[in-house]
This record gives structure tokens, sequence and C-alpha cells, in this order.
């Protein structure tokens, strides 16, 4: 149950980019068409349920105040946490990285596929964020973290199918010149946040 | 760079472009859409607009400068990398600065600060200006791009503020009450959806319809 | 130049470089820092509980004066648990320890909600019962007091922390020497909305609670955080609107949390 309301609360209600803003660069970049559309939020899914566990242990094993205890009582009272912007960003582009390469050698179909988008996700905004989030939230396991990530990456998925799906049909509307493009984006994603403040009524 | 002369000025023309440019034809926000996901998530009151953009500029012209020194030794497979631990090094310095020296700031601002690493403004203009450009022209570049943010945050503060909770927090001044309680008391409301996220994404849509209108060049077809 | 930049031996020698030198400037500024950042959360909880007693001189109480006063007004703090074992006392005069997990000023309610409370509270949702009986066998959660005195006069500061529409609230709650009327609170949060949910924090939210109860005829009746506008009894306060859910957290975390130590005072009278 307790993994159902992360996922639900963390894809809906805390929507990385309707509630946060996470993610907007490519979020406004590449929702022109619904195809590339599902291709990014496919691989920001995937390095997120990949880069999640990951910080999570790494924020529980190694930064966190007394989390070096493990080794010997002389560490427990090291505090690391001002490293864990630095090591989170490296962890995310080695991951990156990473994944890259693997997928090139084994899928290069799904490379093809994912494969442009891959760079662009070490400098997503909704990765560090989820992060952040992550630490901040203080989750019970790294089983809850992992759906976190999950569920803020399928969030951050079906946002940017959405407004690309949108974009696709607003090319046939006539829209005073100014707002074509960026300025019509940002007033739909500001509609879409509205519609989904409505799930702010959800009780979990 | 080999054709620029010695001798040019600090403020010649193609450096003051480097300044002004980005708050209009290339801003960061409006037009390159870099940088957005902190910018609109930090807007609700002035004061920490403010300080946001003053951080992000801080970091975005150190890192230009660092990065523009080091242009001829950072080797080319791991560029982007190094980078981001430069950025993520001088994020760490403000976010510990904040934290040491104005606690109540940092405490608002909370994971926005670390966000500021994958703001795509200071990694892109890293990677398009600094890695081949000479310092001082970073420098600017940094700056210039840090006002253009800056910009678009306090516009966008400044209207949420006023008409979302009828006061405007400037750094130093304190809560100054913009609707005098008179205008309240004939009815007037505070709009509400003015505090809610979404409203930035609509005062930036207006903020780009307007800055397009008059400037008829930098629309899309 | 002779450097090669493409090579691997340049690119590792120069990424190890670069790690220690990062490595080491971090450090120096993080450690050099710390004890002022440490001071400020420190100097902001006194701050809060001082403030929470609800005297009329803490009003305009500085985060930085806290820390020098902060034992001529607390002369005493207790730790006890659910079931209203004690745990930790320390009085006045016994400095705060930051090893001593146990020592009520080190109580992290927060990360206790997080960590114990709210698991269980997910776990038995509408089975309150089953969520009482829960919290009393965990022993990770535990319920600070503090007892403060000002002109002979004994004060309780009591805490709570929950959770509002996005992330936690807490607060402090100052009880006159009956441990039943409120007399001072002060909350705060985490990422509450700005302009809408953050009004807790605004004074006029927090004295409301000045003057209620939390008993009647002997008998635990929580302070309710209701929709603005009704008629007020004294165990209710006025919400705010548009935020109805950051009073939910507050009206849930209040209940949960001042039951705990109603049922204390009441089998402990020499306190």
């Amino acid at each position: 149950m307790e993994y159902l309301n992360i996922f639900i609360k963390s894809a809906f209600i805390d929507n990385m980019v309707f509630t946060f803003f996470f993610g907007m660069c490519s979020y406004l970049a590449v929702s022109k068409t619904v195809k590339t559309a599902v291709g990014l939020g496919s691989a920001v899914i995937f390095v997120l349920v990949v880069t999640t566990p990951i910080n999570y242990l790494l924020e529980t094993l190694v930064l966190q105040e007394g989390a070096l205890s493990w080794l010997g009582d002389e560490y427990a009272t090291m505090d690391l946490s001002f490293l864990s912007f630095i090591m989170f960003i490296a962890v995310i582009a080695s991951i990156v990285q990473l994944v890259e390469m693997l997928v090139e050698k084994f899928s290069p179909a799904l490379y093809g596929a994912l494969g442009i988008f891959l760079p662009l996700i070490a400098v997503n905004c909704a990765i560090l964020g989820a992060a952040l989030f992550m630490q901040q939230k203080q989750f019970a396991n790294i089983g809850q973290a992992t759906v976190y990530g999950l569920g803020s990456g399928f969030g951050w998925f079906i946002a940017i199918v959405l407004i690309a799906a949108i974009r696709e049909k607003i090319k046939y509307s006539h829209i005073p010149g100014p707002m074509r493009g960026v300025g019509m984006a940002f007033l739909l994603t500001g509609l879409m946040g509205l519609a989904f403040l409505g799930f702010l009524g959800f009780e979990l | 760079m080999s054709e620029e002369k010695k001798s040019e000025p600090l403020f010649s023309k193609k450096n003051k472009a480097l300044i002004t440019n980005p708050l209009n034809s290339i801003n960061p926000v409006t037009i390159q859409v870099l940088g957005i996901c902190s910018a609109l998530a930090v807007t609700v009151q002035m004061d920490n607009a403010i300080i946001m953009s003053l951080a992000v500029t801080a970091v975005l012209i150190i890192g230009n400068v660092l990065v523009s020194l080091m242009r001829n030794i950072i080797p080319g497979k791991i560029r982007i990398i190094v980078q981001l631990v430069i950025v993520a090094a001088l994020v760490i310095i403000v976010d510990q600065v904040l934290k040491a020296y104005v606690y109540d700031v940092s405490k608002k601002l909370s994971v926005f600060v670390g966000l500021i690493i994958t703001n795509c403004i200071i990694m892109g203009r890293l990677e398009a200006f600094a890695l081949g450009n000479k310092s001082w022209a970073s420098a600017l570049d940094g700056l210039g791009n840090g006002i253009g943010y800056g910009l678009v945050l306090v516009v966008v503060a400044f209207f949420k503020e006023v008409f979302g909770s009828g006061t405007l927090t400037i750094p130093g001044l304190g809560k100054l009450t913009i609707i005098p309680e008179s205008v309240y008391d004939m009815g007037y409301m505070d709009n509400g959806l003015m505090l809610l996220p979404p409203s930035s994404l609509f005062i930036v849509a207006v903020y780009i319809w307007v800055q397009k209108t008059r400037n008829p060049e930098l629309i899309e077809d | 130049m002779a450097i090669d930049r493409d090579s691997n031996v340049y690119t590792i020698v120069f990424a190890t470089v670069m790690v220690v030198i990062v490595g080491g400037l971090l450090a120096f500024i993080a450690s050099s820092l710390k004890p002022i950042q440490k001071a400020n959360t420190t100097n902001e909880k006194m701050q809060n509980i001082l403030q929470a007693i609800g005297l009329e001189e803490m009003r305009t109480l500085q985060r930085d004066e806290a820390g020098a006063i902060f034992n001529d007004f607390v002369k005493r703090r207790v730790t006890i648990n659910y079931k209203g074992e004690i745990l930790s006392d320390k009085s006045a005069a016994d400095a705060i320890d930051p090893q001593d997990k146990l020592d009520a000023f080190n109580i992290d309610l927060r990360k206790e909600y997080s960590r114990a409370v709210k698991p269980i509270l997910s776990a038995n949702k509408g089975d309150d019962e089953a969520i009482k009986t829960a919290l009393s066998q965990s022993e990770a959660i535990h319920f600070p007091i503090f007892i403060c005195e000002k002109d002979g006069q004994k004060y309780y500061v009591l805490s709570a922390s929950g959770k509002g529409l996005w992330d936690d609230v807490w607060g402090y709650i100052g009880f006159k020497a009956d441990g039943e009327t409120v007399n001072g609170a002060v909350f705060d949060h985490k990422g509450e909305t700005p302009g809408l949910g953050s009004i807790i924090t605004e004074a006029w939210f927090e004295d409301q609670f000045v003057g209620k109860t939390i008993a009647e005829n002997g008998a635990f009746t929580p302070i309710k955080v209701l929709k603005p506008g009704k008629n007020l009894n004294n165990h209710q306060v006025d919400g705010i609107s548009g935020a109805t859910f950051t009073g939910v957290g507050v009206d849930e975390m209040l209940t949960r949390n001042l039951e705990v130590y109603y049922n204390f005072f009441k089998n402990n009278s020499e306190f």
C-alpha cells in the first residue's frame, strides 16, 4: 500500500513538471512530436529508476550524518552531507554514460531510439531534483526510494507525452504570431498544471 | 580569437552586446528556453527571486571564467563532467554560505539552490561560450545572461506577489504593503491563483507575447 | 604544446588532480562554516521553544539572542515515550550534549515522524486503536517536554510534528501550569504553499491557540482546526481559507501528540 501511495503521489500529485517545473528545458525543447517525447520520457523513467536507489544508498551509507558508523565508531560523527550535490550529480552523469554504452552495445535498436536523448538527461533537473527530494523525504527503505524514482519518472513521461500530443494538433490552429511555439507551450503547461492541481484532492 | 587585437577596450561594442543581448533578443528564459526549472518555482516572493538571481549570476560568472581559463587544458573526453564538477563545487559553496549567513533565505530556497547545478543556462553558457572565448568576454557573457535570467524572475515575482498577497518583499526593506487596506475594505480580494505554480507559466507566456510583439523578428514560424 | 589532450593518461591525471583540489576546497569550506550553520539551527530551535511559552517579551526575540537566554527560562528537559515512561530528565544545569540522543532538545521529531510515525499511520489507516497500539510499541518515537519558569510561574512547552499538504509541518505549543490551557504556539513548515499554507507561521494563526484548552470534564479533548468563519468554542480555531489540507495536518499532529502529553501529566501529578 505504502508503495502504491508513493507512486501515485510522486506521479500525479507532486508531478515533477506541473508542480515543481523540473526538467522544463528538455520538456519544452523535445515536445514537438509524440514519438520523440515517448523516447525521452522512457529514457527519463529508466535513468530515474536506476539512479534514485543508488543515490539512496549513497545517502544512507556515506553522506548522512552518522552514516559512516558501519566503518567503526570513530566515523560515527562524520557528516559528509555537504558533498551530496556533487556526489549525486557525479552518480547521475556516470550512470547516464554507462547506460549509454551498455545500450549501444547490447541493443542497437533501443540505442537508435533513446541514444540521442541520453546525454541530455544528465543535465535534466528532474533527475537531480528527484535525488534531492529523495534526500529530503527520508524514505524508510530502498524499495520506497525506487518506487519514488519510478513514480517521478512516470509523471514526467505523462507530462511530456501529453504536451507533445497537444503541440502536434495545435500546429493547425491560428495562434497569434508572437505566441507561436514557446509562448503557447508555456500557456498550455500552465493550464495542464491547473488541471493537475485537482489531484491534490486525493487523500492517500 | 587570434584576430582580436590586444588593444580592444574592455567595453567595446561587441562586449557591450554580450551584456545587452541576453536581456532581450537572446534572453535565456524566454527565447532560449533555458533555466526555467528553478526560475518559476522561487517566484512567490520578490526576495527569493532576487537572491536566486544573484546566486545564479554569481555561479554563472565564476563558472564561465573558470572554464574559460581552463579551456585549453580540459580533456575533451570528460568535458561535460569537468563542467558539472566545477558548477557543482561552486553551488555547494553558495549553499554553504547561504546556510551560514542568511539562514532564513536558505530555508526557503531549500532544494532549489542545488538545482542551480542542473540549471541549463549555466551548462549551456559554459558549453556554448566559455569553452571558446577569453575570460573577460566570458565573464561579461555570464553577467549578461545572469541579468537576463534575473529580469524575468523579478517580473514574474512582482506580479505573483502583488496580485497574490498584496505585498512586495524586498531584501533589506522587509515586507511592503502595496495594496492598501482600504481597497480590501471595498471588496477586493487577493488572487489565490497567483500563489500557485501554474500562474508563473501564464506570466511568462504573457511576457513572451509582449516581448515578441515588440520584436517581430523573434517570432517562430 | 606537447601534451595530447585526448590521451587517456592525460584524462586520468587531470581528473585525479581535479578531484583532489575540489574535494579539499569543499571540505575546507564546509568544515569552517559548520559551526555557524550548527549555531543557526540550534538557535532557531531555542527561539521557537522560547516563543512558544507565550510571553509578551518573547515576540520580538531574535534568533541570535535565543541561545544566551535559553537556560534562564527552560529549567528542565524531559523526554517521555508514548506510554508515558520517562526516558531522560535533565535540568538547566546539564549542558546540552549533541551526542545524547535522548536529551529532549536533541529529539528530532520531524525525522521520527517520517521514519517511524508515518509508516504506522498509513499501514493502519482508519483504525485508530491499531494506530495507538503500534505507536505505543515503537521505540523510535519520543516526546520532548520543556519545563520553563518565569516569575515563579511554570510553563510547559511541548512539541508536535506531522504532515501538511506538501511536506512536514511541526510546532511547539506552550501550556500554562495546569497542563491544559494553551499559552502560546509556534508553527513551522517545510514547503507549504507560500501565501496559503505558509500562513500557519503567522501571528494571527498562532495566537488563536492562546487560551484554548485540551481538556473537558477531565478527559482529553483535542483542539480542532475548523473551516474559517464558524462559531468557535474553546477547543476550536479558525483554519486558513484555501489551505484546508495544511489545517488538517496541523489538526492531526496536535491531536496525536497532545493526547500523549495530556495522559502523562494526568498520571504524573508531580510535574
